[in-house]
């Protein structure tokens, strides 16, 4: 039985043990970061993708040529399965246990919306989330990774009322956050082109048949029909307007599923879609970047297929050490995100060049794609969202 | 919505409706065999057809051999998890054994996120996706292929529940175990083979849909609608179950049609707790009355 009085001091006594100005994840040899993701569950996929063959590539590239200062990156994830209270007790063990240094690309909307608070009031960097709803937008300990939602809306319906005169549109929307926070802003952006969508129609998740969500947008006559999906019902939603030979409305794609992957579950039902891409493609693409993304994977992994997933796990990375090292030896919290902060016009050659300043947003724009013959061409450069 | 979208909505739900059918049927046999719920039938139907799919990719077999294949390994799947986890469960509760069929479908899924991942593949058909034009009706060759595959297969499994004697020997130890036993009904042959019948029945069901619904360790959730269907038609009744699955599936569809979308998904569910409020046996399924 310890006394109160002693508990006191024993505490007191572990307390001054730990050096005082020590930043909590980063020693003398080590920095641990980590983070909750999806290795189970719908987007297990794609979870183990941006963290094991995106983030960990880079790092293991910065490893292997001595680290960051002097320090070499370890890092830890825990499975949420795309639950947000599992993302929550993940995240309290790895700041809590782990004692990481920062959050890095957790993914999905709810489980990521239910660590901000947390993060928040811990002063916790959570970094590059993979996401897209504006929720993460001025946060003092966040730096948003995938360009959001309302700014991929505003390209989109620039480009296509505005430069393209389309008239009608549409939207098959997952009934979630992702969904929802589309949805409000293409009704904005079509308001300012004094239009509102003539149809939206909700899929849940895991749904076995879309027919009857494609035939109510058939009957709305739309010139375009936004997919805000992943991929598995993104394509089922193709097939499902082949089966009904629906052919005079062109299918565009959001930027979360712009994506090789789905092309592929839908076969020759993509034909002629179109969507705007958050990436460059990834298996054809001559910037510098994507070349060495490409040599690396072949150097440590040479039987995982390159992807849009890991490339943006992989660019995670890249930013993280380019703001470790401008902080210097020194390493903090602060430190790191007034140097994060500071990266103005960074050519990463992955995207064109990036500044992050006090908007903490670090992807800003996409550029219109189309499938042709199973592939995405780009048919414009990058688009703008400012 | 004109009424020829709403026959190929209609058509396209009895499609799905098959397949709910084919997972209710399934778990009834097991139940009616052994009196417990299989959790991990549609991790069976997934494992089985991943690996008709390794069939198709690696030995470059036609699509009919990896539905055989994926039919063969299903049934030796069934038998092995019959003989090797669930026979030795054979004198625990049914609460137990439900617990241990949940235990194996989480096994397998993980199982096959680690031999396949947990991506997403997609899965050649027997049937054409473009659609037949009748009229103003447009109808995908794909759903009619499901609907008269799902059927045959019904009635194959009617038949030998009929006319054969395993059939009757299934019959007997469904309707009473001890009595079948004492006429000389071998009862553990009964198990083995209502596992292997079920097993085989997920395959072909898990080949069927594997096109729509797309590969992947998560397709085996399908089964829940089997659950679903199988408690609508009346749990253990046969009919019931091909009626339950093909009134969910069509409903599934008819509710987006007509209702706003904050309660659409809500109305199978709601169906069947309506209908067993009214007929708590299910629709064609008889309650059991004890006699006191």
């Amino acid at each position: 039985m310890i006394s109160r009085a002693s508990f006191v001091l024993l505490l007191a006594l572990a307390l001054s043990a730990l050096p005082a100005a020590a930043q909590q994840g980063v020693s003398d040899t080590e920095i641990v970061i980590g983070g909750s993701n999806s290795f189970s569950g719908p987007l297990a996929f794609t979870g183990d993708q941006i963290t094991k063959f995106g983030v960990d590539l880079y790092f293991r590239v910065v490893n292997d040529a001595g680290g960051i200062h002097g320090r070499k990156v370890r890092t830890v994830y825990y499975d949420d399965g795309y639950r947000p209270q599992d993302a929550v007790a993940n995240t309290k063990k790895l700041v809590e246990q782990d004692r990481v240094f920062a959050i890095i690309i957790p993914q999905g909307s709810p489980p990521v919306v239910a660590t901000l608070d947390y993060l928040e009031e811990n002063k916790v960097p959570m970094l590059f989330p993979y996401q897209s709803s504006p929720v993460t937008r001025g946060k003092r300990w966040v730096l948003q990774g995938m360009t959001l939602s309302d700014r991929s809306s505003k390209m989109m319906i620039d480009y296509l009322a505005g430069q393209r005169k389309i008239k009608r549109f549409a939207a098959l929307y997952q009934d979630d956050e992702y969904g929802k926070s589309f949805l409000t802003a293409f009704e904005k952006d079509l308001a300012r082109f004094g239009l509102k969508l003539a149809a939206a129609e909700s899929v849940k998740r895991g749904v076995t048949d879309v027919s009857a969500q494609v035939a109510k947008l058939q009957a709305a006559k739309p010139e375009v029909t936004f997919l805000v999906l992943v991929p598995g019902p993104g394509a089922q939603a193709l097939k499902e307007r082949q089966k009904i030979g629906w052919t005079d409305t062109i299918m565009v794609s959001t930027g979360p599923l712009t994506d090789e992957r789905y092309l592929a579950l839908a076969g020759d039902a993509a034909e002629g879609v179109e969507g705007l891409s958050l990436w460059p493609d990834p298996v054809t693409s001559d910037l510098p970047g994507v070349k060495l993304y490409r040599e690396h994977m072949l150097r440590y992994h040479p039987n995982n297929e390159v992807n849009r997933y890991s490339i943006a796990g992989y660019f995670a990375a890249m930013l993280f050490t380019e703001g470790a090292k401008r902080a210097g030896r020194n390493l903090t919290r602060e430190s790191l995100m007034t140097a994060l902060e500071s990266i103005k016009g960074y050519a990463s050659g992955i995207l064109p060049p990036i500044t992050i300043g006090p908007d903490h947003e670090t992807q800003k724009q996409g550029f219109w794609v189309r499938v042709e013959k199973g592939h995405f061409k780009p048919m414009t450069d990058w688009l703008k969202s400012e | 919505m004109t009424w020829a979208a709403l026959v190929h909505v209609v058509i396209s739900g009895l499609a799905t409706g098959s397949i709910y059918a084919l997972m209710a049927i399934s778990l009834v046999i097991i139940y009616n065999a052994t009196r417990t719920l299989n959790f991990a039938q549609g991790e069976m139907l997934m494992v089985s057809t991943f690996v008709g799919w390794t069939a198709l990719q690696v030995l470059d077999v036609p699509l009919v051999g990896a539905l055989l294949v994926a039919v063969v390994a299903s049934a030796l799947l069934g038998f092995v998890l019959e003989r090797v986890v669930i026979r030795h469960a054979i004198s625990a509760t049914h609460f137990d054994v439900l617990i241990i069929t949940l235990g194996l479908s989480l096994m397998l899924r993980s199982a096959a996120g680690v031999a396949w991942t947990h991506d997403e593949f997609p899965f050649p058909s027997f049937f054409g996706n473009r659609p037949l034009v009748v009229g103003p009706v447009r109808v995908a060759p794909v759903s009619l292929g499901i609907i008269g595959a799902s059927l045959a297969l019904m009635l194959a499994l009617g038949a030998l529940f009929r006319w054969t004697r395993l059939g009757r020997a299934m019959r007997a130890v469904a309707q009473n175990q001890r009595a079948a036993r004492l006429m000389g009904i071998s009862v553990e042959r009964v198990y083995s083979s209502s596992w292997v019948i079920a097993s085989v029945v997920g395959a072909v069901a898990g080949v069927l849909i594997a096109p729509v619904i797309f590969l992947s360790s998560k397709m085996g959730l399908v089964a829940i609608n089997g659950f679903t269907a199988a408690v609508l038609g009346g749990f253990g009744s046969m009919p019931g179950a091909v009626l339950g699955g093909m009134l969910l599936g069509v409903l599934e569809n008819l509710a987006p049609l007509y209702l706003p979308a904050s309660i659409k998904h809500s109305v199978p569910f709601l169906t069947m707790i309506t209908i067993l409020i009214v007929r708590p046996g299910g629709v064609l399924g008889r309650v059991a009355r004890r006699k006191v």
